[in-house]
């Protein structure tokens, strides 16, 4: 069930560039997603009800928008860049996900491309000095990105041609559906283990907009030039590994 | 004398799917059957209209509902989750369900619930969960508390009750209900209570039926749990 805030009864995604995260292996692609939303302060549009998806209910994840409230599929927008960026704050029940991710791919059809953010375990990953990055992409996607990912001597990720993504979620199935849409897509992950994966998270945006700086916009107004970016923590990161020790254990 | 699991791969499992799926199973997963409300013999199937739309729910909830909540109230259906059921008190015409905590059907639970929630004129909405889950920087002010109360939307009847504070939050059908009817704008009142023990006892009921009764809800004054015949020394 989609609710807008506006309450339209339908999403206008056209010509719009749609960030998705899977939930995947130390929640990366999730965190990646909070770093996006909080630092180019994306304003929440509306969100998403599905059987597939336990219900969420809570405090503002963002401090740039203290009002509003959390729920298990959110949408951030930003119209500027036409950027709309989905978040997930709770895991799938399974063998409701195919439905979902079918209404998923209808709702967002119309969009210019669609990027997955994923991870997967870093004992998947074979060879120990290759790249820690691995993507897959549909013939439109790279047709329209061939200046990034056609000439090697820039791309440092894999392409990945396996079956699964081991930690990766429902990444795989995800593009899959897209690219059965015909929605010019692409998957990004990195291999990556448990742990404090904030700076994964970090990673993959700076990644992403090496990529795609053209519509992240994340680049600071009159930098050095270095490339460098400011991201901005969101508030509910804060006590990421629970409340402090206990006093009264000492 | 042997030591299990010493020296063996421990492969993490997925975080994406609650119902424990792995990757490379999810592709022959079988879509679920749908969920329905079983209502009583002769009970009409109809959403019904009420002044109060009240949801509990937690890990083992019924027995305190059963006792403190529930003692003139009229059984309208069994929500399928668990021992999970809607009662109706006609005095007050107070919808009451009561929730056991089931994530596996949660969302699609409160899709079922939601037509009752549209034609109730509020909504309340009471979350029960272990103290542990609960965050907050100066934690150890709350050591001493049975029970942390804290409202997380709505217009709360207790200016007393602080809000809850990222990264703190709830879950399960009652978060599905209040969620809604916070993003349709309709009145609706929902609070989360951590408790010191679950199932609750004596004690740590006693704030939850506090808030029970500031709401404006029909509730016992003191709530005892039926003797266990049994420690939970090997439970």
């Amino acid at each position: 069930m989609l609710l807008l805030k506006d309450k339209s009864k339908s999403l206008n995604v056209d010509n719009y560039t749609v960030i998705i995260p899977s939930i995947c292996v130390g929640n990366a692609a999730q965190l990646a997603c909070d770093l996006l939303i909080a630092s180019k302060k994306l304003k929440r549009i509306g969100s998403l009800s599905h059987a597939a998806l336990i219900p969420v209910f809570g405090p503002s994840a963002y401090q740039h928008e203290p009002n509003e409230c959390v729920a298990s599929c959110e949408l951030y927008e930003s119209k500027e860049d036409k950027l709309l960026v989905v978040q997930f704050r709770a895991p799938f029940i399974s063998k409701q996900t195919k439905r979902f991710q079918h209404e998923f791919v209808t709702l967002l059809q119309a969009a210019r491309r669609v990027i997955i953010l994923s991870g997967s375990f870093g004992f998947e990953r074979r060879l120990i000095d290759g790249s820690p990055w691995a993507y897959r992409a549909t013939d439109k996607f790279k047709a329209d990105h061939a200046t990034q990912l056609g000439a090697e001597a820039l791309v440092k990720w894999k392409e990945h041609t396996g079956e699964h993504i081991f930690g990766g979620g429902n990444a795989l199935q995800l593009y899959k559906a897209f690219e059965d849409a015909q929605v010019p897509s692409m998957l990004l992950f990195r291999y990556l283990l448990e742990g404090d994966n904030s700076t994964d998270a970090t990673l993959i945006v700076r990644e992403l907009n090496e990529l795609c700086g053209d519509f992240l916009q994340l680049r600071v107004d009159g930098d050095a030039g270095d490339g460098s970016f400011k991201l901005t923590m969101p508030s509910s990161w804060n006590l990421l590994f629970g409340n402090d020790v206990t006093e009264l254990l000492f | 004398m042997s030591c299990p699991g010493f020296g063996e791969v421990n492969i993490p499992s997925s975080r994406a799917f609650w119902d424990d799926c792995e990757e490379d199973e999810f592709d022959s997963i079988e879509p679920a059957s749908q969920l329905h409300l079983n209502f009583n013999d002769g009970e009409e199937e109809a959403p019904i209209a009420s002044e109060l739309l009240v949801l509990v729910e937690g890990p083992q909830i019924t027995e305190f509902c059963n006792s403190s909540l529930l003692q003139d109230a009229k059984h309208i259906c069994s929500i399928p989750a668990k021992g999970s059921s809607l009662h109706l008190n006609p005095t007050k015409a107070h919808l009451v369900a009561t929730l056991e905590e089931d994530f596996n059907n949660s969302g699609e639970v409160t899709e079922l619930l939601l037509p009752y929630a549209q034609l109730a004129k509020k909504v309340l909405t009471i979350t029960v969960k272990p103290k542990m889950d609960y965050k907050s920087e100066d934690i150890n002010r709350y050591r001493d508390e049975v029970a942390i109360v804290h409202s997380i939307g709505g217009t709360a009847a207790d200016k007393t009750i602080s809000k809850l504070e990222a990264p703190n939050f709830i879950s399960g059908v009652a978060a599905g209900v209040a969620s809604w009817r916070q993003q349709m704008e309709l009145p609706f009142n929902s609070y989360v209570v951590y408790v010191d023990k679950l199932p609750i006892d004596g004690v740590t009921a006693g704030p939850l039926i506090k808030l029970l009764q500031q709401s404006g809800v029909h509730c016992s004054d003191r709530y005892v749990p039926k003797p266990k015949p049994s420690s939970y020394l090997y439970s």
